[in-house]
């Protein structure tokens, strides 16, 4: 999968379930202060992740750690080099 | 409100009901943040909230000074939302719905929804009591004032038509289901051909206030509750029963400590189904015999379960603030067993200085409020 492909999957998910403008979505933007997401609704972009991926990411601790939009680009991205078959899977 | 959207496929059968078609654009205007946490009952009372929070104009200050509180009630937090669980739940997808499922389903869902929406701080209550919520919410937010505990109350209801609650009255044989009537002449309360209810659906919100904070700030004041009450049969959970409801309504007047002579309007209950109207006519017959205009807004608004009390409470203040009784949508003949009232059968011009509001729910839920003219 290219990089271009895995930043446009998780910029769908801040698009349709945030409701956000594509043209925001810059990866130095904090999504707690930039994009006003709150607990709930990092819930909401852990079940969005899942279904874009394939990947349980609810016991996953690096989640905790995501405060910008790279940082959730960097997850995914580390989450496909880490695991083959997600990566045979999306790069179709 | 659209009215009728005609027969719509809802559960096994096509069976009649009256669901509100919200334009995106009108849910949209209540911002994401919001909007996530809310079923459709919810953004019915939300929408609702925001009409009746701008015709008061009651300013942000006063919503969020820790004296405005909130009461609104549905017959379940929503019920759309509760059927999305369930079926994931069975296809073993919990994991799909948003964080915010739960917030949609609980039953306080609308009050808790609205109150969040204004940043009310106060009482925030909702007394679920299937069709009699909102009047209970009103009577409610109406003793929590009389009682000081707050100047300001939103206070009413909302409710959904979903497959769950058109299907229960359908196997309860409540549903109409003429054969012979169009869609939009099937709810007809008081009427000899009625066989049942349409189920609508939408919200009913009313701005309550202390007398003297209202005049204050020169509110529009539309009426004034004077009295208020609510009882159950004890003995029932479905039938409507002709002497509790009598007894609820004098109890409202003796509250109200109003005689029977001076009220001059009464918006009935009335659901067009046989048992409950011929019950509610007798309690009206037995008080008030022929001598008071009677009416049911079911006939043009179908029946808005959890919603009724409010947004026919809302008609009730129209009609006293235009000098109009409207009658019962649909009747044409009177039902011998809701003979002996009077039942209107085209507007009635008349100043309505005290009316009465009738609200009757399964479980035995009987309550009344009494409005008056202001002074």
């Amino acid at each position: 999968m290219t990089r271009e492909k895995l930043i446009a999957k998780v910029n769908q998910i801040f698009v349709e379930q945030f409701e956000l403008d594509p043209a925001e979505l810059t990866p130095e933007k904090r999504i707690f202060e930039d994009f006003a997401l709150d607990s709930l609704d990092i819930v909401d972009l852990i079940t969005g992740l899942q279904r874009q991926f394939g990947v349980s990411l609810r016991e996953n601790k690096d989640v905790l750690a995501i405060r910008t939009l790279q940082d959730i680009y960097d997850l995914c991205e580390k989450l496909v080099a880490e695991n083959p078959d997600l990566r045979a899977k999306i790069s179709d | 409100m659209p009215e009728w959207q005609g027969q719509i496929p809802v559960g096994p059968d096509n069976v009649t009901a009256a669901p509100v078609e919200l334009p995106p654009e009108m849910s949209k205007s209540i911002t994401r943040h919001y909007r996530r946490s809310m079923g459709n009952a919810a953004l019915f009372a939300t929408l609702a909230a925001q009409a009746a929070v701008e015709q008061s104009g009651l300013s942000a200050a006063e919503l969020s000074g820790g004296r405005t509180g909130c009461v609104i009630s549905s017959t379940i937090g929503s019920s759309s939302e509760v059927y999305e669980s369930t079926k994931a739940v069975i296809e073993k997808r919990f994991n799909e719905l948003s964080a915010c499922q739960f917030f949609r389903i609980v039953s306080h869902s609308s009050a808790f929804n609205v109150a969040n929406f204004f940043g009310i701080n106060g009482v925030q209550l909702s007394p679920c009591s299937a069709c009699a919520s909102s009047l209970q919410s009103i009577g409610l937010a109406y003793e929590q004032i009389l009682a000081g505990r707050q100047e300001v109350f939103l206070a009413g209801g909302s409710d959904e038509v979903t497959p769950i609650v058109v299907s229960s009255f359908r196997h309860l044989y409540a549903l109409a289901d003429s054969r012979e009537l169009m869609p939009q002449e099937q709810s007809r309360p008081f009427d000899a051909r009625r066989c049942g209810l349409v189920c609508g659906e939408g919200a009913g919100i009313l701005v309550l206030e202390e007398y003297e904070h209202a005049q204050r700030r020169n509110a529009p004041i539309l009426a004034e509750i004077a009295g208020y009450a609510t009882n159950c049969t004890g003995s029932q959970i479905s039938q409507s029963d002709s002497s509790s409801i009598e007894s609820c309504m004098r109890l409202a007047l003796d509250d109200a400590q109003v005689s029977t002579d001076e009220v001059d309007y009464i918006s009935a209950h009335a659901t067009s189904t046989v048992a409950g109207d011929r019950e509610e006519a007798a309690a009206i017959r037995a008080i008030f015999a022929d001598r008071v205009p009677v009416s049911s807004c079911k006939g043009h608004l179908g029946h808005t379960l959890g919603a009724s009390g409010a947004l026919e409470s809302a008609a009730v203040l129209e009609m006293i603030r235009h000098g109009v009784i409207l009658p019962t949508g649909n009747l044409e003949q009177v039902a011998e067993d809701c003979a002996g009232l009077n039942l209107p059968l085209a507007p009635v011009q008349r100043q309505i200085k005290t009316a009465l509001k009738n609200c009757i729910a399964f479980g035995g839920v009987n309550a009344s409020l009494v409005f008056k003219m202001p002074a």
